[in-house]
């Protein structure tokens, strides 16, 4: 190359001029330019999905197609229920030991108490099936199936108030404003029927003492809100204003429809907001579910061996019963996840006699719906999970009398079954001290309780992940550990 | 640049590869490459002998003879990264990378940036006799540990090694605990670290004998005392634990296969136990045939592949066509009953009958037709048949089910009459007939027609008795 075209010289071999710089650097810029070519979306900054697995599809081969939760909202004693604690009697009305209570915070309702006396459970326990696993007499249903379920015993969390707590299980986060768990696994694994929500929400409401349950628990969050939660109504309207309007016959609807979903994509093209689409989504699921949902909800064609097993009671819309039923034939019909609360569980105050009837709303419809899944195979991909947002303490609340006692809200160690799905039939996971307070073998904390409905649904909790204001968001957050011990 | 050496194209060239080259390695994890991009990497074996020899020669005469024909050092360098890029598009099919691919890609791109700056140090005169001399060494080196596990990738990593007689090969159906189950764990967990020659611990796992003597801290089992073994202690240690065996780094045993060391333990470490000695409720029976049991996801691996296009073609408003999970090809079907039913609803699924490995038919009122394309799923593993009007005419199109694994006919006609056509099922493992003709047949003899079958038929009419007439508690006793 000749010297006075290119000015840098054996004598100065650094000395790099501006045009010989400019014209390496962009050789540089080009290679670099090429090789983004091979990174799709470089540029694209998009807000959604990044996880690198496809969506709507299991990131492996899910034990699980669907979930049935059975949600016992206000916090459920694990004293009078699974965890078994004969030792209380024993030391009935002495003080809580500082050495278990470890100056552990307590809610404002029993911090002011002088004493902590220790109360027992008013009921009796006995062992069930070839497991042998310890269940109260409350629960004598449940315990015809203690060989199909595992009692989760050494669940633990964080939140020691309903509202953060139960926010807790079914977002994964304290504070609302995430998506929950069900918007989750619709958005991780889609719809199995096209005619109904992937995600439905059915409440009832027993005679104790009631928490509020509010429609951020089934909230899609920032996901797109056709995860949401669908709440149906008990009665003839499962769904309001679903049906026709008098005068109104299905083929007007469907023109109805045909250009008012065309005004929209006229306006979708115009503004590029993706919850349009959403709204033209749902108006069609609407009127798909016109059909397919007043046929999932008729309950009268079960026939009488079946009521008899859920109970009268299922016979009465709105009911634990009623839900418990209809959430089997909501799952039968390929909705993907089905969330029932039934709300009446904070004895402060006279618990045996208000658990006692909570346990009544729920014992019977609770086994019935696990038996009828098993004979029905569902129990192979079903997978069915009863328990509510914390335990109570071992300690009394109020009065300290063996027939009106309560018990404060206890986070450190309470108990929830799970049935089915690939979940271990007959075990009793995890084990509290003797007092039931501390949990001294396998905890499981509720990041590890999501992590583990998720890999039995064929999804790694690490992967789901949703990119929103910036951070990449999961179900568990930056947490939480598949319960390997419990799966089959 | 001067004295009549390459033209500037030339390193223009060579600094865009390199630039290319080593923005590749930086955001290799995001990169998806276009199938023609990716072709190019299959060039990878045929380029990557030039840099080898001319490489090599480069750095012996520049060590020998000092002056490297510019020429010869251009060949080589661009050679080095064009072998260098291709191979990375190769390497990018491969997904986990493993250490050997990981090992050579980053050697491999060490060399060729090496080349790319003695290049540079080249043509710009630099005169630092050194560096030229240390990278000439050094390429020389890792020239060769580059060309070593690139022959191992595709040799097979034990190719150089002395040879070996002892070659892990399948379980029989009838396996010896000890030497076709036992050992094998051992073989490929453990005995890497304790062997004749790596004797970590003072323990030897090579066989029963050596077991029984064991290391340092005694006995590696006791016969009959899983509990007061060694070995079984150490695998149940925490993961975190110091002692936890295998060390922190390696693949810890599965629940599968601990549990199957404990229970052989318990029996009494014999090695000359096979599984049919077993009893029937004997929990290493099912321990070992689970392990024996290939991984799903392998079993779907030969199925023909279906295109997302297709997928999309086959899903409607009542019909569910997906993937059972991530890139398989196995699909799992799920078809409601519309308000008029269609038999095409079935019979479109004639191009994927071979993919098709769940089938979700129930409550739909199915003709012969439909059954005959059901038929010819035959990698079928789950079928719901439950609550269609399916009679023995219809179930006779489903012999070649071979695959089946769960099949829920209740509330359907079926009789006695397709019971051959069950006992063909050789996996089966659940059978829901409750409601049918067929479960109102004597216990016995459906037992011994399907001995290997969990037959559900239905709640136990006694526990349904037991739900009608008590009721929970209402009131606590006082």
């Amino acid at each position: 190359m000749e010297k006075d075209k290119d000015k840098d010289s054996p004598e100065n071999p650094l000395k790099v001029n501006r045009r010989h710089f400019f014209s390496q650097l962009s050789v540089g810029i080009g290679s670099l330019a090429l090789g983004s070519l091979l990174i799709p979306d470089l540029f694209k900054g998009q807000a959604g999905q990044l996880a690198s697995q496809p969506l709507g599809i299991p990131h492996f081969a899910p034990k699980a197609k669907r979930v049935i939760y059975l949600f016992q909202a206000g916090g459920p004693s694990q004293l009078e229920s699974f965890d078994y604690k004969p030792m209380l009697a024993k030391r009935m009305g002495e003080d809580l030991p500082d050495s278990i209570r470890n100056g552990q915070r307590l809610t404002g309702m029993t911090s002011g108490q002088s004493k902590f006396p220790l109360m027992p459970s008013a009921v009796d326990f006995k062992q069930y099936g070839k497991s042998g696993a310890w269940i109260s007499d409350l629960f004598p249903h449940i315990g015809k199936i203690a060989d199909d379920i595992c009692i989760v015993r050494g669940m633990h969390t964080e939140a020691i108030n309903h509202d953060p707590a139960i926010t807790f299980f079914q977002t994964g986060n304290q504070q609302s404003g995430r998506p929950s768990m069900g918007s989750w696994l619709s958005y991780g694994l889609g719809s199995e029927n096209q005619n109904l929500p992937s995600f439905v929400v059915l409440t009832s409401r027993g005679k104790g003492n009631s928490q509020g349950l509010y429609s951020k628990l089934w909230s899609s969050g920032f996901l797109d809100s056709k995860h949401q939660g669908v709440l149906l109504r008990s009665g003839n309207n499962p769904v309001l204003y679903l049906n026709d309007p008098d005068g109104i016959s299905r083929s007007d609807k469907r023109h109805l429809l045909d250009h008012v979903s065309s005004l929209n994509k006229i306006h979708h093209v115009e503004t590029g907001d993706d919850e349009i689409e959403s709204r033209i989504a749902q108006y069609e699921m609407a009127y798909r579910m016109q059909m397919s949902v007043p046929d999932v909800m008729d309950i009268k064609k079960e026939p009488e061996s079946i009521i008899q097993l859920y109970g009268e009671d299922s016979q009465v819309p709105g009911t634990y019963a009623a839900n418990c039923l209809q959430a089997r034939r909501l799952a039968e019909s390929g909705v993907r996840f089905i969330q029932l609360y039934h709300q009446g569980w904070d004895q402060h105050g006279n618990l045996p006699n208000e658990m006692a009837g909570q346990a009544k709303d729920v014992d019977k419809a609770s086994a019935a719906l696990v038996l009828d899944l098993k004979q029905r195979g569902m129990l192979e991909d079903t997978l069915v999970i009863w328990g509510g947002e914390f335990g109570r303490t071992n300690y009394c609340q109020g009065n300290f009398d063996p027939k009106t006692y309560g018990r404060d809200h206890h986070p450190r160690a309470f108990s929830i079954w799970m049935a089915g799905g690939g979940i271990k039939p007959g075990i009793t996971y995890g084990e509290t001290d003797e007092f039931g307070y501390n949990i001294i073998k396998n905890p499981v904390h509720i990041n590890d309780f999501h992590a583990t409905i998720m890999h039995n649904m064929g999804l790694d909790h690490e992967q789901l992940i949703y990119k929103y204001q910036g951070r990449r968001f999961r179900l568990t957050d930056v947490a939480g550990n598949v319960v390997k011990d419990i799966l089959t | 640049m001067a004295k009549g050496s390459s033209p500037k194209w030339v390193s223009q060239v060579i600094l865009g590869l390199t630039v290319f080259l080593i923005f590749l390695l930086i955001f290799e994890s995001f990169i998806a490459l276009p199938n023609l991009v990716a072709w190019l990497g299959r060039l990878h074996p045929l380029v990557l002998h030039f840099p080898i020899v001319l490489l090599l020669m480069a750095a012996l005469i520049g060590l020998f003879k000092n002056k490297v024909p510019d020429l010869l050092l251009a060949i080589a360098t661009f050679s080095a990264l064009v072998t260098a890029i291709t191979g990375f598009f190769l390497g990018a099919e491969v997904d986990p990378k493993g250490d050997l691919i990981f090992w050579h890609q980053w050697m491999g791109a060490g060399v060729a940036v090496l080349a790319a700056v003695w290049y540079w140090v080249s043509v710009n005169y630099l005169q630092q006799v050194y560096l030229v001399k240390s990278i000439q060494v050094i390429l020389i080196i890792l020239i060769g540990f580059t060309g070593h596990y690139g022959g191992m990738i595709t040799h097979g990593e034990d190719f150089l090694a002395l040879p070996q007689n002892t070659k892990l090969g399948e379980i029989p159906d009838n396996p010896l605990l000890y030497k076709d189950i036992v050992h094998r764990v051992l073989d490929i967990n453990c005995i890497g670290c304790h062997n004749p020659n790596k004797k970590k611990g003072e323990l030897l796992m090579t066989g029963i004998a050596e077991l029984l003597v064991g290391g340092e801290n005694g006995p590696a089992i006791v016969r009959g005392e899983p509990a007061n073994s060694e070995l079984v202690k150490r695998l149940r240690l925490p993961l975190k634990s110091e002692d936890h065996m295998p060390p922190e780094g390696k693949k810890p045993l599965s629940e599968n296969e601990i549990q199957i060391m404990e229970r052989w333990i318990a029996l009494g470490a014999s090695d000359t136990l096979r599984l049919n000695h077993l009893d029937n409720d004997e929990p290493l029976q099912d321990l070992v045939k689970e392990m024996m049991a290939p991984e799903k996801m392998d079993k779907w691996k030969s199925f023909p592949i279906v295109a997302d296009s297709t997928l999309q073609n086959l899903n409607g408003d009542y019909r569910t066509v997906k993937r059972i999970a991530g890139n398989s090809q196995a699909l799992s079907v799920s078809i409601f009953s519309p308000p008029k039913y269609d038999p095409n609803l079935i019979l479109s699924l004639k191009r994927v009958t071979s993919n098709i490995v769940e089938l979700d038919l129930s409550g739909l009122p199915l003709g012969e037709k439909e059954m005959e394309i059901v038929g010819m799923c035959t990698n079928l593993e789950w079928l719901e048949l439950d609550r269609t009007n399916i009679t023995d005419r219809e179930f006779a199109k489903l012999g070649a089910l071979s695959n089946l694994l769960v099949l829920k006919a209740y509330a359907t006609k079926i009789t006695e009459a397709s019971l051959p056509i069950l006992k063909n099922y050789n996996h089966l493992h659940s059978l829901y007939l409750w409601d049918t003709p067929l479960s109102e047949t004597k216990n016995s003899s459906l037992k011994d027609a399907l001995p290997n079958v969990r037959i559900d038929r239905g709640i136990d009419p006694e526990l349904i008795t037991i739900f009608a007439e008590k009721d929970s508690i209402e009131e606590v006793k006082e």
